[in-house]
């Protein structure tokens, strides 16, 4: 039995660790979730479509309920947008608790295109504002949250972002 | 790498300040976290790195003071699967381990090899918290033990990013191998940015539960 045990452990992990990951590719690529129904954002003239790319993230409203917020406005992000900073809020699904935020800030906080960040509970939401010159892309923020441990659920952006 | 040397460094010395632990025993990539956990069991010291959100490998040390046991072990652990909503969160979670158990009472009784399997389950919202947690450990001739663990919380408030984050918890947990097989813990979690803290007390196996769990 001693032997059994850690026999035990080597198969779970090698069967399964990485299970959820191409399961969690599975949601995001396979079309299913990635619904527009309850769509909350403008596809018409005021969304810039240039700014990145709509076609490889698609926005997930999979069991989402309509999520308007904008943008959380700190110190931080309002300097940033100052700064000619372009804003996005992303829908955060699973942000719960303090955890959640630190995890969201560690790994956006490491990329150089992000100027400034936050992570609202509240809204479920992550504000961002990217750097004016960088990008990232809407596949980019699904890839960092998922490192982060989280699923988003729509992406806004400019002026959907701000809030008209 | 200074930096990586200075981390494991205080992680160590936290472990020898104080023992064991579980909570979340997966992080973000890239992630460390330090737990350390007392009940009326053991003290214990986990701390873990996740190299990838679904994963995480973390050196276990706990202390199980009735026997005066103690145990150090690898622990890896693994996200089998995280459901998602707008309001809520869940979790489930296999973990394992394989080290020593060494007896330190005078009865001198040696060293074993000791290994263990758990899982821990959650779900919770920003207000609302349920969980159950179970371990299976051997240690051949230094005993073998099970625990199962329920927990029920609420938070009077929803704290917001950063602030002061308040939980009114309730244990039951079950050991077979205590005289007081079933007991309840009372206790309360404050959560604050990277840093939880659990402060709690045994009501029928009379002894403080102290828990902390700090995230980098």
């Amino acid at each position: 039995m001693n032997k059994t045990i850690p026999l035990l452990i080597a198969a779970t992990l090698s069967t399964s660790a990485f299970a959820d990951h191409d399961k969690h590719e599975m949601k995001h690529h396979g079309g299913d979730q990635m619904k527009h129904a309850g769509m909350n954002h403008d596809h018409g003239a005021e969304h810039d479509h240039g700014s990145h790319d709509h076609n490889a993230m698609a926005h997930e409203h999979g069991d989402m309920v309509m999520n308007t917020a904008t943008i959380t406005h700190t110190d931080e992000i309002s300097a940033a947008l100052s700064n000619g900073g372009a804003p996005v809020v992303v829908d955060v699904l699973g942000v719960v608790c303090d955890f959640c935020a630190t995890a969201m800030n560690k790994i956006f906080g490491k990329r150089d295109e992000v100027a400034a960040l936050y992570v609202d509970l509240d809204k479920k939401t992550l504000s961002l504002v990217i750097n004016d010159g960088s990008d990232l892309s809407d596949k980019q923020i699904e890839k960092l949250a998922k490192q982060a441990g989280y699923r988003i659920a729509a992406i806004r952006r400019d002026s959907e972002a701000m809030g008209g | 790498m200074i930096k990586m040397i200075l981390r494991i460094a205080l992680v160590s010395m936290s472990l020898m300040l104080c023992a064991t632990a579980v909570a979340r025993p997966v992080s973000y990539a890239g992630g460390w976290t330090l737990i350390e956990t007392s009940n009326r069991a053991s003290t214990a010291g986990l701390v873990h790195y996740s190299p990838a959100h679904n994963f995480s490998v973390g050196l276990r040390h706990e202390w199980q003071r009735a026997s005066d046991v103690k145990l150090t072990a690898i622990q890896p652990s693994l996200l089998v699967n995280r459901w998602f909503g707008r309001e809520y969160q869940g979790n489930l979670y296999l973990t394992g381990g394989l080290g020593t158990a060494k007896d330190e009472s005078p009865n001198n009784r040696g060293s074993e090899t000791a290994s263990f399997v758990g899982v821990m389950a959650d779900w919770e919202t920003r207000t609302l918290f349920v969980s159950y947690e179970a371990r299976f450990l051997e240690q051949g001739a230094l005993g073998n033990h099970s625990m199962h663990a329920a927990r029920f919380g609420w938070a009077p408030y929803a704290g917001d990013t950063g602030e002061l984050h308040t939980w009114l918890m309730l244990e039951v947990d079950r050991r077979e191998h205590f005289e007081d097989k079933t007991s309840v813990t009372p206790l309360l979690r404050f959560f604050k940015g990277p840093a939880l803290l659990e402060l709690g007390y045994n009501l029928t196996d009379p002894s403080p539960l102290v828990n902390f769990t700090y995230r980098f």
